[in-house]
């Protein structure tokens, strides 16, 4: 599509395993891990596009390829129709990152203590050589406080982080970030460190600065209901690849991968289901495989409660399921949902623990009582 | 009752059959009151019938504990009451009022919800049960905290080594920072086996992998670092070792805010599982409503120090009374429901060392009226068992009656309508009506 902001295609990041110092220095990996293992992505002009995966899924290390602050193994990266794959240097990366933005999670480390919260904001200026001038520079940091909610921004811009809430901590972060007015920012998990009510705030403040500025938003969270509120399209990693990818609405109510529709039926809900809803929750056992260690076939199969033979061997392509939605699963077909997940099976007996032998310890024998030198409390 | 399985608990301690037989008349008892035609029977009827399957829950949860009562103990009692708790911390600028008023009553088997925004106090209150609070905090006179109607307010420092990890324990936020980095983690379970109930080396050990295996970890784990356990994989292990020393109350002080949402099923399933099959009580902080909405009986929302809202989870979640409940819950996603904007709460909480006059929600609530800016709101309990403090609420309102410390005490939420969960059956488990 010509609209496409930014596509990747083929990308690849395999981060190489050393066993020991020999292997360091000759340069000999011993296996890889495949954080990102062959994702195809384009995120369209004015779009966001939520990234949701599990921990080590892939989906931070795709940020920040995305950004250039980590090299690509293979694939490549097209933004606004120009191949930046082997862009390098820093000449070319300050043109490029004028464009491209990234918000981190922790707003509690991203702000440099001894930094006041104007220096933060004016320092890409700086960088770019921007605004030259003190005065200029001045007021184009105001401006930018002020578009983030921190007003009177005059008073904010001389302050420093501690003096700050996180939720104005990471205004001050998006503040640094739209500065240099990028056209795509790549929000890594901008809430999640965040209380319920401030988050709400800084996701209108997000869709605020989209409709002001036409900005493009790469998502990145693990909360598939945060996703789904404020995303036009989902696409979901498991292990370093998109298993499933679509428009928001669409890809929660009607999945087309296993995965998914766990993720889905795992989502709290501040709504108790009514009784017997809660039954229908599908909890996969065990935890995301190691990226070094990927399962052969298809990488989801020995969580999957639907896996079958073929799953075992062969890997499945995400293949289009029709309106935008394309799944890789074996099971996925067009226009049919999934066969019915095996609700959690019903847990095997827990096991036994040997009672303490000791009745209640008399005064003398209880060794609490005994010794008031302080063992854990 | 299923925690009692086939009449030995999975703790391998027997239930006599006296005792499993009076159980299962009580659950037929229940039964019978939830089947009955017009379930929306009168709240006395619903109440009484409540009042003798729990106080049945009660005693048989008590005869399976591995050694007795506190010696002050009143095996009647409930087992945890909170009369009007205030925990105030000392600064150079004043004192921060972090917990001001709160009562509540935890009985057995019950699994309590604290929910609130950071800074509201709900870790206070649960540092305060068992008296883990930095010097210079204060419970203020006046506040009580009667585990089996023993005050633990006044007990030494020494006497409270008795109720910690044996009566109350604690898993705590970030399992990271709670464990010790180099010691092996089954040496970190077995340490308070020891410790308190003075079990040799070998034996402590022994139990450690048990328990490690009761969460779900194999025993062979135990002899590995913390780091070397991914995130969920050490959340368990601090389970297990919150239940070493067979406690009654296990209090979670947000144990599944930093993991994946899968992960966060699972600790929850576990935690559900635990308390129902060992019956445990459970108290559980969070700021994310939607886990207490699955995982607790009832919720306790809490606003600057304060009780905003208490009742069953059902109760509250399907018609929430209290407009910072409200606004609460309108800031989370409901993926099982329709797509909608949230809710912004606007403003912060307030500073604590000098909370607005009247009630504490005032400045930043949507329907706030002359009477709040100077006015304390009384907490108002209504028939289906929801306690607000909300001047839209008063006493008197569709039968809210005005109630104080001592009421919440003696107060037992009604059985709305039970629905056997294969468990005990718990106040407020009913569909909302």
């Amino acid at each position: 599509m010509t609209d496409d902001l930014i596509r990747l295609e083929g990308l690849e990041v395999h981060f190489p395993l050393h066993a020991n110092l020999e292997d360091v220095v000759l340069r000999r990996p011993r296996g890889a891990v495949r954080a990102v293992d062959g994702i195809d992505l384009a995120i369209q002009k004015g779009e966001i596009l939520a990234l949701v995966g599990e921990s080590g899924s892939g989906k931070t290390t795709t940020g920040r390829v995305i950004v250039k602050l980590t090299r690509q193994t293979a694939g490549s990266i097209v933004f606004d129709g120009q191949d930046v794959s082997d862009l390098w240097g820093q000449r070319r990366l300050r043109e490029y990152r004028k464009r491209v933005q990234i918000i981190f999670q922790d707003p509690y480390e991203t702000l440099n203590p001894k930094q006041t919260i104007n220096d933060f904001v004016a320092e890409p200026l700086q960088v770019n050589g921007i605004a030259r001038s003190l005065a200029e520079r001045e007021q184009r940091v105001l401006e930018a406080l002020e578009s983030v909610g921190l007003r009177p921004a005059r008073e904010f811009a001389f302050r420093y982080p501690h003096e700050l809430s996180g939720g104005q901590r990471q205004r001050v972060v998006i503040a640094g970030a739209m500065i240099l007015e990028p056209e795509l920012v790549v929000a890594d998990e901008p809430v999640s460190m965040l209380d319920v009510s401030i988050r709400t705030e800084l996701l209108r403040l997000m869709l605020d600065l989209r409709e002001q500025r036409g900005l493009t938003y790469l998502f990145i969270t693990h909360d598939l209901s945060l996703a789904w509120v404020l995303a036009d399209r989902i696409a979901v990693m498991y292990l370093g690849k998109i298993v499933e990818i679509g428009p928001a609405d669409q890809v929660i109510r009607s999945p087309h991968h296993p995965y998914t529709q766990a993720l889905v039926s795992v989502s709290p809900t501040p709504e108790p289901p009514a009784p017997g809803l809660g039954a229908q929750r599908t909890i996969l056992e065990g935890e995301t495989p190691d990226a070094a260690r990927i399962p052969s076939g298809c990488r989801f199969h020995p969580r999957c409660p639907l896996a079958f033979d073929r799953c075992r061997s062969e890997e499945p392509p995400l293949v289009d399921m029709g309106r935008g939605q394309s799944a890789a699963c074996w099971l996925a077909e067009p226009g049919r949902p999934l066969p019915t997940m095996p609700t959690t099976a019903a847990p095997a007996p827990l096991p036994e623990v040997t009672p303490v032998a000791t009745p209640e310890p008399s005064a003398k024998a209880d060794p609490t009582d005994a010794d008031p030198a302080a063992p854990p409390a | 009752m299923s925690f009692i399985g086939d009449g030995s608990g999975p703790l391998g301690r027997d239930m006599d059959g006296a005792a499993r037989e009076a159980a299962e008349q009580d659950r037929l008892e229940a039964e019978v009151a939830g089947t009955r035609p017009g379930a929306a029977s009168p709240v006395g009827d619903d109440a009484m019938t409540a009042r003798i399957s729990a106080d049945a829950a009660r005693d048989l949860i008590r005869a399976q504990r591995p050694w007795p009562l506190p010696k002050q103990a009143d095996p009647k009692a409930p087992l945890l009451v909170v009369e009007d708790l205030r925990t105030h911390f000392k600064l150079e600028s004043g004192w921060v009022k972090a917990v001001d008023g709160v009562s509540f009553r935890l009985d057995d088997g019950e699994a309590l919800g604290l929910v609130g925004e950071s800074g509201c106090g709900k870790t206070t209150t649960a540092l305060s049960l068992v008296k883990l609070l930095p010097g210079n905090a204060r419970i203020r006179k006046g506040s009580q905290v009667k585990l089996f109607d023993i005050d633990l307010v006044p007990k030494s420092e020494a006497a409270m080594r008795r109720y910690r990890w044996r009566e109350i324990s604690m898993v705590f936020q970030g399992a990271m920072n709670a464990l010790n980095p180099v010691r092996r983690v089954s040496e970190q379970i077995a340490e308070p086996i020891e410790q308190r109930l003075g079990v040799e080396r070998g034996a402590s050990l022994r139990r450690a992998g048990e328990l490690l295996e009761l969460v779900g970890i194999p025993a062979k784990r135990g002899s590995t670092y913390p780091h070397e356990l991914s995130g969920g994989m050490r959340q368990r292990a601090m389970i297990a070792m919150a239940l070493a020393c067979d406690p009654a109350i296990v209090i979670g002080d947000e144990p599944t805010t930093a993991l994946d949402v899968m992960i966060q099923a699972q600790i929850l399933e576990l935690l559900e599982r635990l308390r129902r099959e060992l019956g445990l009580s459970l108290i559980l902080i969070t700021h994310d409503l939607s886990v207490t909405a699955e995982t607790c009986d009832r919720v306790l929302v809490m606003y600057a120090g304060k009780v905003a809202e208490e009742g069953p989870v059902r109760r509250v979640y399907s018609a929430p009374r209290h407009p910072y409940t409200q606004k609460l819950m309108g800031a989370f996603p409901n993926i099982h429901a329709d797509r909608r904007a949230l809710e912004v709460i606007p403003g912060q909480p307030p500073d604590l060392k000098d909370p607005p006059p009247g009630c504490r929600f005032h400045p930043r609530c949507p329907a706030v009226m002359e009477v709040c800016k100077v006015e304390v709101p009384p907490e108002v309990r209504f028939p289906d068992g929801v306690r607000v403090a909300c001047h839209l609420h008063p006493a008197g309102k569709d039968g809210g009656v005005q109630v104080d410390a001592a009421d919440v005490a003696d107060y037992r939420a009604p059985l709305v309508a039970p629905v056997p969960l294969g468990g005990i059956d718990r106040a407020g488990e009913g569909p909302a009506a």
